[in-house]
């Protein structure tokens, strides 16, 4: 799995890192930064709970 | 307005205001109201949209008055020049800072539940969801905490002037928050101290240190967002955990819960029902026609209860997944101090619930919820108190 987030799309929300913490990290504004865009596969489930949780829609899964 | 659309202006000030908001989505998504050329969004999709383009929906003093002299920063300055100011911003009210200031806050919710705790009865909204937020605001700003009593009365002031006993006009309260904010900011440039009025007198946008006028737009700004609306929250949360003691001692016994109770919570009540923007380009939303010039509110708290966006969105679901809620807004004017507000709002349920597990409303007592932001200013409940 693939993950990657759109960088001018993410407002800063924070419900990805909150929810995903091992797949999903903030940079100094909050703003949503990958921590891995490889997911080992024990954190598939989590970037998918995280990515959906996004409001503007600015993560994308590609598996 | 046709008189067969009478009803869609009826409850949606009411304690549960999801029936009015159906109501609205589903026979009138643009609702033209009839007050001040203004139409109300209602659907989820509509109302996202509306937030994620700020060049056809406008945050600018167009929007909104609440007497303030110059735009608000960073709210009524729209993208590109907004994003500045939120580089500036955005990191002080970080959650990674807001983390940082989480004991303090604790303490002060700890102290305030204390001192009601034996007596068995408290006026929640007095006694703690309006003086708690307002008091952390005067320390991370550095104001002196004995000034509260008149910081409230001129937040209310912008606020709901006509509930003042000698109602002023928003105009003569703007320039009274003016002097507050010039006679602080003239303290600490004597006397520097953590603070984020001392903070701010050292930063820079466009290589060029901020401005008096521009500080006092932030402060401004600040002092008007950053306190109704959690009050309003703390309102909202503990009114609704009040009335359902088995969802209550569910988030009571399973801790690592609470982030989705506050989400759901959030959710389900949206205590800012709504945020106002002006048409800066004709558009065209759930087939109705709106022309540049027209203000427009957005409901957020009818997007937040969209069954074309949410399943079974009248549950209360404290494990709802997605929740994709738009109670902090949306876009480029996403709400600045969300983390704040969730780490307070955190702290505050923990620590009551730590002390007051078991409580209700008091007997007889009739909700009413004020309009636009959720707040219930007689929230008197009772519990057992401890012997």
């Amino acid at each position: 799995m693939k993950v990657q987030v759109l960088s001018e799309v993410c407002t800063g929300h924070g419900r990805c890192y909150m929810l995903a913490p091992e797949v999903f990290g903030e940079d100094d504004r909050g703003h949503c930064q990958v921590l891995a865009p490889e997911v080992p596969s024990e954190h598939e489930s989590q970037a998918r709970i995280g990515a959906e949780a996004c409001p503007e829609q600015a993560i994308e899964i590609e598996e | 307005m046709a008189e067969t659309e009478a009803h869609l202006l009826v409850g949606v000030n009411a304690p549960d205001p999801k029936p009015a908001y159906r109501r609205r989505r589903d026979e009138c998504p643009v609702l033209r109201t009839g007050e001040g050329g203004s139409a109300v969004i209602s659907r989820y999709e509509d109302v996202l949209w509306a937030l994620r383009h700020p060049e056809v929906f406008s945050s600018d003093s167009e929007a909104v008055s609440i007497g303030n002299e110059r735009p608000l920063i960073p709210l009524q300055i729209d993208p590109p020049e907004h994003v500045k100011y939120r580089k500036l911003l955005d990191p002080v009210f970080s959650r990674k800072r807001m983390a940082i200031l989480e004991p303090q806050v604790r303490r002060l919710a700890a102290e305030r539940i204390e001192a009601f705790a034996d007596r068995g009865v408290c006026d929640f909204h007095g006694e703690l969801a309006e003086p708690l937020p307002s008091t952390v605001f005067l320390q991370l700003l550095g104001l002196p905490l004995e000034r509260l009593p008149y910081f409230l009365e001129l937040k209310d002031g912008i606020i709901r002037p006509e509930a003042s006993a000698t109602p002023v006009s928003r105009e003569t309260t703007g320039r009274k928050i003016y002097a507050l904010f010039e006679e602080a900011l003239d303290a600490r440039s004597a006397e520097p101290g953590e603070d984020l009025l001392s903070w701010m007198s050292e930063e820079e946008v466009d290589g060029r240190k901020l401005t008096r006028e521009q500080i006092l737009d932030i402060c401004y700004l600040l002092l008007l967002a950053g306190l109704d609306t959690v009050t309003a929250s703390l309102d909202c949360f503990v009114a609704y955990l009040a009335q359902h003691p088995e969802r209550r001692r569910m988030a009571i016994e399973r801790p690592e819960m609470l982030d989705g109770v506050i989400e759901e919570l959030l959710r389900s009540e949206t205590p800012v029902v709504t945020v106002l923007r002006v048409l800066k380009q004709d558009v065209t939303l759930s087939s109705v026609e709106l022309k540049a010039g027209e203000r427009v509110a957005l409901l957020l708290g009818a997007a937040d209860s969209d069954e074309r966006s949410f399943d079974d969105p009248e549950r209360v679901d404290f494990g709802r997944r997605p929740n994709r809620h738009l109670a902090f807004g949306g876009g480029p004017h996403r709400c600045l101090g969300s983390h704040l507000a969730r780490m307070e709002l955190r702290a505050v349920l923990e620590e009551f619930h730590a002390r007051i597990p078991e409580y209700e409303l008091a007997p007889g007592v009739q909700l009413q919820y004020s309009p636009g932001i959720r707040q219930v200013s007689e929230l008197p409940l009772v519990w057992s108190a401890r012997a």
